[in-house]
């Protein structure tokens, strides 16, 4: 019988005020705290008389070091660095500036390298990081400010006051599986909270309860996902230079799916490599851990892999809807930074710079709020206007249209690409629509039993133990770990839909995107079906791809005990 | 209200914990800086010895509270006892050890005295003339300091180790004992205390066994496990488990191997219906000698297996549990 975490109620939770909470230490928030502790420094520096303190800024982070659940790439385009800590590139962890860049068309065997490398994917001046490793010393950095970041603490709910968000509650240690407390039970905090600034990264679990609470979704297109699954390989000297820069397009997917994959050199014949997936595709089959294992087969790809050793794993979602998806990011009492609003240039496949730019403009707000002690709607709301007068919107005003355009597939998308390249963004019209792509899914019924096109990307990949790997090995690999004794934090809201409707339907799909193997479908005589779900919740490596893509809605991802999670050391 | 400072010291058995002797430390470094009279209290039935052993160290006076109803230790009984006895003598602070025990009543006695206690703290400031406490905070990653706002008695629990046993000073001379008597009408007691236990030892130290029959989801069903005991029983070996058989509860989780579990290094590891996922292996691989059985051929196991055994494991241990029985009562 499977129990859901929920926060216990009838507890008493310790009260804590602060002015800021940060929830969510990743590039977004880190930025956000140190842009903040920067303000508070020169306004202490001019005014002696009328001193701020950070002692009450608060960074909330759910893994248990900094930078452990931060995954990407990473290219990172340096413009927000540079304004935060001008000359960033002498102390922090950077692998190489790009020094060479490709871009291919793959078909099952062969490839088409493109003759100049389209504008959007050019990538000189930019630099290979390990987010994890740029994270930990940007964190360290805020940590010499004197602002505290709890590590090993989630944000479990907010706390509202009518139409104000007044706190955020952490969550409840030391409970086991059956919602119980135990004898190290420790309620969460309810941090008193002027101002709640969400930095949780994709599909945020507070920020999804702030927009559906004051519906902020309402008049955007629906917000649009990407799974990128990562592995880091160590490689034989020679194969690639660091800095070297590869995109492919094409296989193994068809023109039915949306996606494509890097190749990063870094230092030390490190190689991060990966596979994004755009969570629209048909079929309920496709297993995008299995397209990144098909891809390393490719003659391009095992070439470059041959005699390495696989040694991170990792995955994540990432938002691609672009300007008409992303939620006001400022209300009464909190803001929105990062891809949890969903600031990411789809087309360029970046979005580490605009979470930064958009935590300063955030603690820009914020600071504003402190000096003036006006923590009032009209005050944070500016946090709009900055993002709108920034160079954010410039950047994303032009691909407003961009992902939306490849919603009837690659060639139709490619067609709308160049017809938007020529028309400043616009296209064939003004305002792209699109639909949530778990409403793209096909029912079985639909779809050849032998997978057709797609035999190669459906269902469970086997690997070979070198090249490749099953799913379960990968998961290793990503280091993740929870506690063991605690309920399930994957809440299925009605699982017999799982048990009786999408066995038949789409055949359980959850088992197939989750790119950690913690959906299971295991034999159970007495459903009608003959199997009922259940869920390896430490095997999670909260990408958030569940809450995305279940094709009934009925998967709602909560922090698991702070301090669990994946150790994306080095991805 | 007697500018006092109360300690109420923890005895089991006749004997004072060390973390006892800690809080009264903790008491005397407070009457030192508030210039208040420490006393001490210990509770039960036949503890004068124990408030003779306290009259030796530097305190104006000890209580020894008897009852015979405060032995066993009972919740109801301990806040009954102690409530009257401090609603007597008035004193301005508290001090107790933050154990078990203390946790156990010590809410039930300070709801009954309409007051609050301030709990696990690691140490004290005086500010002005007000006393601050201080708690930990986020796993220790903040330090609250935190005062009473409600009239005393003010009742404070330490932490285990946030003042030293053996900094506790020696008296001058034998502080003086008075015996209480506190009387527990019937009825008050509704606790009936069953014998004490220790909380039982990790049941299996799997890292120490010879032999370790280990099964996996091949099993099929929970009662099926009984099959496996056996043969661990015949080789004298211990049972474990790969972890959906733990996650499904039907074996505890001190007996999972893996990342998630237990790492081993037996002479022998038998391994029944496991397919041999990475997590498992790291937990088990160290093994001298690896014997798997399952009926998938392509089972990861079999990588790492010196012998493999393809097959239906409910065909194949039954017979072998016959074997080594034999095997055994003929050496």
């Amino acid at each position: 019988m499977l129990v859901f975490r929920k926060p216990l109620t009838n507890v008493e939770r310790p009260q804590m005020p602060a002015d800021v909470v940060i929830v969510g230490g990743g590039p977004a928030g880190m930025a956000c705290a140190l842009r903040l502790s920067q303000l508070i420094d020169q306004h202490n520096a001019k005014n002696p008389d009328s001193q701020l303190s950070k002692e009450n800024i608060y960074v909330l982070e759910k893994a248990r070091e900094i930078g452990q659940h931060c995954l990407s790439g990473a290219l990172l385009d340096p413009r927000s660095m540079r304004e935060l800590l001008p000359g960033f590139e002498k102390e922090a962890p950077i692998d190489s500036e790009v020094t060479k860049e490709a871009v291919y068309f793959l078909t099952q065997k062969g490839k088409f390298k493109f003759p100049i490398t389209p504008p959007p994917l050019r990538d000189h001046g930019n630099y290979v990081i390990s987010l994890n490793r740029f994270v930990k010393w940007l964190g360290g950095k805020v940590e010499e400010t004197g602002i505290t970041i709890f590590t090993g603490f989630a944000g479990s709910e907010l706390l509202l006051d009518g139409d104000r968000v007044t706190g955020v509650r952490t969550d409840d240690k030391g409970v086991d599986k059956q919602n119980q407390p135990k004898s190290n039970f420790e309620p969460g905090y309810d941090l008193q909270a002027k101002i709640v600034i969400l930095a949780e990264g994709t599909r945020g679990s507070l920020t999804k309860q702030l927009i559906a609470r004051f519906a902020l979704d309402r008049d955007r297109n629906p917000q649009t996902y990407g799974q990128g699954i990562k592995e880091l390989w160590e490689v034989p000297a020679g194969r690639i230079a660091p800095g070297e820069v590869i995109y492919t397009m094409g296989w193994p997917l068809t023109t039915k799916e949306y996606g494509g994959a890097w190749i990063y050199g870094g230092k030390d014949n490190v190689v991060s490599l990966g596979f994004v997936v755009g969570l629209d595709y048909p079929d309920p089959r496709l297993d995008p851990q299995r397209v990144l294992q098909e891809f390393k087969k490719h003659p391009l790809v095992a070439r470059l892999l041959e005699g390495g050793k696989m040694i991170r794993y990792g995955a994540k979602s990432l938002p691609y809807g672009g300007w008409w998806s992303i939620p006001p990011v400022a209300g009464d009492g909190w803001m929105i930074l990062g891809d949890s609003a969903g600031f990411l240039n789809s087309q360029r496949l970046k979005g580490i710079h605009l979470a930064i730019k958009s935590g300063m403009l955030a603690a820009e707000t914020a600071f504003e709020a402190m000096a003036k002690d006006d923590y009032s709607l009209d005050v944070l709301e500016k946090f709009q206007e900055r993002v709108d007068k920034s160079w954010i919107k410039e950047e994303l005003w032009p691909v407003r249209n961009f992902h939306q355009g490849f919603d009837r597939g690659f060639l139709s998308g490619m067609m709308h690409a160049g017809v938007q390249q020529m028309t400043g963004g616009r296209g064939v019209r003004p305002h792209y629509s699109n639909h949530a792509g778990h409403l793209r899914m096909k029912q079985l019924s639909q779809l050849p039993a032998d997978g057709g096109a797609e035999a190669h990307i459906i269902n469970a990949a086997k690997g070979d133990g070198k090249l490749t790997f099953d799913k379960l090995t990968d998961v290793y690999y990503s280091g993740t770990k929870h506690e063991e004794d605690q309920p399930a934090h994957l809440v299925i809201h009605d699982t017999n839909i799982c048990n009786e409707r999408c066995v038949r339907e789409f055949g359980n799909p959850c088992k197939n995107f989750c790119p950690a193997s913690v959906y299971e479908m295991v034999e159970a005589p007495d459903t009608p079906g003959g199997l009922q779900i259940h869920l390896n919740a430490s095997n999670c490596v909260h990408c958030k791809t569940c809450d995305i893509m279940d094709p009934y809605e009925i998967i709602t991802w909560v922090p698991p005990e702070g301090g669990g999670g994946p150790n994306y050391e080095g991805m | 209200m007697a500018d006092s400072i109360l300690v109420i010291v923890e005895q089991r058995e006749g004997k004072l914990n060390r973390v006892s002797w800690e809080t009264l430390t903790a008491g005397q470094a407070l009457a030192a800086e508030t210039g208040w009279t420490l006393e001490a209290a210990v509770a039960g039935s036949g503890v004068t010895n124990l408030a003779n052993e306290i009259a030796g160290k530097k305190v104006a006076k000890v209580y020894a509270l008897e009852s015979p109803k405060l032995e066993p230790y009972t919740p109801d009984a301990f806040a009954a006892g102690l409530k009257q006895f401090i609603a007597s003598k008035q004193p301005r602070l508290v001090l107790m050890p933050h154990t078990y025990q203390v946790r156990d009543f010590v809410p039930k006695l300070t709801t009954a005295m309409e007051r609050t206690a301030i709990s696990d703290c690691i140490g004290y400031k005086k500010d002005g003339a007000r006393l601050l406490f201080t708690r930990q905070m986020f796993q220790g990653k903040l330090a609250a300091d935190v005062s009473f706002t409600c009239d005393a008695p003010w009742f404070v629990t330490f932490q285990n180790g946030a003042f030293r046993a053996d900094k506790v000073e020696a008296g001058s001379a034998a502080a003086p004992v008075e015996t209480v008597n506190v009387e527990i009408a019937d009825g008050i007691i509704r606790n009936k205390p069953q014998e004490v236990f220790k909380e039982a030892k990790q049941a299996v130290d799997l890292t120490q066994a010879e032999i370790i029959v280990s099964v996996g989801r091949g099993i099929k069903e929970q009662k099926n496990i009984e099959l496996a005991k056996q043969l661990a029983e015949a080789l004298g070996g211990e049972l474990a488990a790969s972890r959906p058989i733990c996650d499904s509860g039907w074996l505890p989780m001190d007996r999972q191997i893996g990342s998630s579990g237990q790492t081993v290094a037996p002479k022998l590891y038998l391994a029944l219906g496991i397919s041999g996922a990475i997590q498992h292996i790291v937990g088990m691989k160290g093994a001298r000698t690896i014997i798997a059985i399952n009926k998938d051929s392509e089972a990861p196991i079999f990588e790492i297996a010196d012998y493999a055994v393809v097959g239906n494991l409910f065909d194949i241990v039954p017979p072998l549990i016959e074997e080594v029985k034999k095997a055994k009562a003929g050496a």
